[in-house]
């Protein structure tokens, strides 16, 4: 299951993006799902957040976002339900509770948390998206720019995880051919065995920083400014991304300030489409963000668009 | 001048760009009202890059670094055995004790690179960065906590330890309470923070009981491992006596006459 939250190189379009560029069409992406709160942009963000992820190849792995947010929406609706008292359109009272007062149930509040439920699948959404186009080593270079050292941790810490968790299984076998049963004994018996993997674990990484900080050494690490070896390339597909991400952007500020993006759930539900702007502002928006998918679509199909771009 | 300078505006303008973001939130004047939900993920996002600009500024070592990654590397590997148990995870242990041991900045950096870390394997999510700030705070706090109250806070690290697993919980809650209920009043954080009541418990307690079981073992082995960061030497004085020379990583290097 963890395997489809990770990156894995299918050599896609979207993964071949420039992580800036990446990075700016998923943070527009997760900006404007924190922003809007009409549920006719939330859908049409996660309409498009589906495709994005289809043409990034991950739609089998999309269930577990939904899951997720299947429970969470349970939560925030159960939540929403028993504080808010703002609703007009009663559908039940119930009884008094102790902190809340009377429970009441409103038609308003009920579309509130389905659209916030909405709204937590899309942000988790463009967060699996993240996962699957961006590979870490790349986001954390693009780090290494503005924090040299701090993104050199994070890039030891990515490096070392599967290492120390390899030797964990290690260690764990060899204790084993050594007749230490994991399972066996009584629970204070069972928390020694674990405590002899856990202190052998943490004895040899220790002593494995040394030789890492000498090797950092030998390679000159605090000597100077940090050389670079390898740069990113910035290419049409990532300039055109760029600027899809920007007129998205500006459209829905835009928007906000006109205040087609939001809706008014209190006291009674807004009318879904109050005027042409909405509808407008929506295809622009959704038009200026499909431009990296159509681009994925044609990356595949058309030889001519690949070497373009 | 101009370097101090120079230095001195990143974090100024950082600052700058919390106070302009909580005023936009706090006021109803501001001419574009943002949600919480969004206000809040900015806010965390700026005083994560201060205290990564602070540990960007300090003078370290590769032994440091290295000490850092490989602490970092076990916190975050430590959630892997542990992710069928909900909210049992001994990374917040093993953060508050490289902090407690190590010092505020290493505590902020080892938690925080844990969970992003961590997360690159098991799944990047909007709880990424309260999860690096949750972490990272409890590291930095425990530092602190040495630091100003050596004798008293080794005694209290168990509470400590169990506090934390509800601080870090309530944390994470903030987010999911600034961005999808509303109204923002202290009866919908009370239901937030009840839903979440049992899993915080078994954090605390799961927190609490691995502190009891290795955090006296694993305090003597990294004090151990921290001792050799600092390096002593003497060297003997050109006209009478020795000066000793001490290098302690990430400190420069003092020379006493002794």
């Amino acid at each position: 299951m963890l395997e489809q939250l990770q990156f894995q190189d299918k050599g896609l379009m979207l993964q071949h993006l420039h992580p800036l560029a990446a990075l700016a069409y998923l943070g527009v992406l997760a900006g404007l799902a924190l922003v809007f709160t009409h549920p006719l942009y939330l859908l049409g963000l996660l309409g498009l957040i589906i495709l994005a992820i289809q043409a990034a190849d991950g739609l089998a792995g999309w269930g577990i976002c939904l899951k997720f947010s299947l429970g969470m929406s349970g939560l925030i609706l159960l939540v929403n339900l028993l504080v808010v008292r703002a609703g007009e359109t009663v559908i039940w009272r119930g009884p008094q509770l102790p902190i809340f007062g009377e429970l009441c149930i409103s038609l308003e509040a009920i579309c509130f948390g389905a659209a916030m439920s909405l709204r937590l699948l899309v942000v988790l959404s463009v967060f699996y998206l993240l996962n699957l186009i961006i590979h870490p080593d790349r986001l954390l270079r693009l780090l290494s720019r503005l924090a040299g050292r701090s993104a050199l941790v994070l890039s030891l810490v990515t490096r070392l995880f599967p290492y120390v968790f390899r030797q964990m299984n290690n260690l764990q076998e060899v204790l084993r051919v050594r007749g230490v049963d994991f399972q066996a004994g009584t629970w204070r018996e069972r928390q020694q065995k674990y405590w002899l993997l856990f202190n052998s674990l943490l004895i040899s990484s220790l002593e494995n920083s040394w030789e890492l900080a000498e090797a950092m050494q030998a390679r000159a690490f605090g000597s100077g400014p940090r050389s670079c070896y390898w740069r990113e390339v910035f290419r049409p597909r990532d300039v055109l991304c760029l600027l899809a991400s920007m007129l998205a952007l500006l459209t829905a500020i835009y928007g906000h300030i006109k205040g087609s993006s939001t809706f008014q759930f209190y006291p009674q539900l807004d009318y879904l489409l109050k005027d042409r702007l909405t509808l407008l502002l929506l295809g622009i928006i959704i038009g200026a963000l499909s431009l990296p998918v159509i681009l994925s679509w044609g990356w595949r199909r058309w030889p001519y668009l690949n070497a373009r771009i | 001048m101009r370097a101090a300078g120079k230095r001195i505006l990143l974090p100024l303008g950082l600052l700058l760009t919390l106070g302009l973001l909580l005023s936009s939130g706090l006021s109803s004047e501001s001419p574009i009202q943002l949600d919480w939900g969004l206000l809040s993920l900015m806010i965390i996002a700026v005083l994560l890059g201060l205290l990564y600009w602070d540990f960007e500024r300090s003078a370290i070592s590769s032994r440091e670094v290295a000490l850092m990654a490989v602490l970092a590397a076990i916190a975050a590997v430590a959630r892997v055995p542990f992710a069928l148990l909900p909210s049992i995870q001994p990374t917040t242990f093993i953060v508050i004790i490289s902090g407690f041991v190590l010092g505020p900045r290493a505590g902020f950096m080892i938690g925080a690179a844990a969970a992003l870390a961590s997360n690159f394997f098991l799944g990047q999510g909007p709880w990424t960065p309260w999860q690096m700030m949750g972490w990272g705070l409890a590291g930095l706090l425990a530092g602190w906590g040495k630091l100003f109250f050596p004798r008293a806070f080794l005694k209290g690290l168990p509470i400590f330890c169990f506090g934390w697993g509800y601080i870090f919980g309530w944390l994470m809650n903030l987010w999911s309470w600034l961005a999808f209920i509303y109204p923002l009043n202290w009866q919908s954080f009370l239901v937030a923070c009840a839903a979440s009541f049992w899993f915080d418990t078994l954090h605390a307690l799961g927190n609490a009981a691995f502190y009891l079981l290795f955090g006296p073992t694993f305090i003597k082995i990294l004090n151990r491992y921290g001792r050799r960061l600092k390096v002593e030497e003497i060297v003997p004085a050109a006209a009478g006596g020795a000066v000793n020379c001490s290098f302690e990583a990430g400190k420069g290097r003092s020379i006493k006459k002794q």
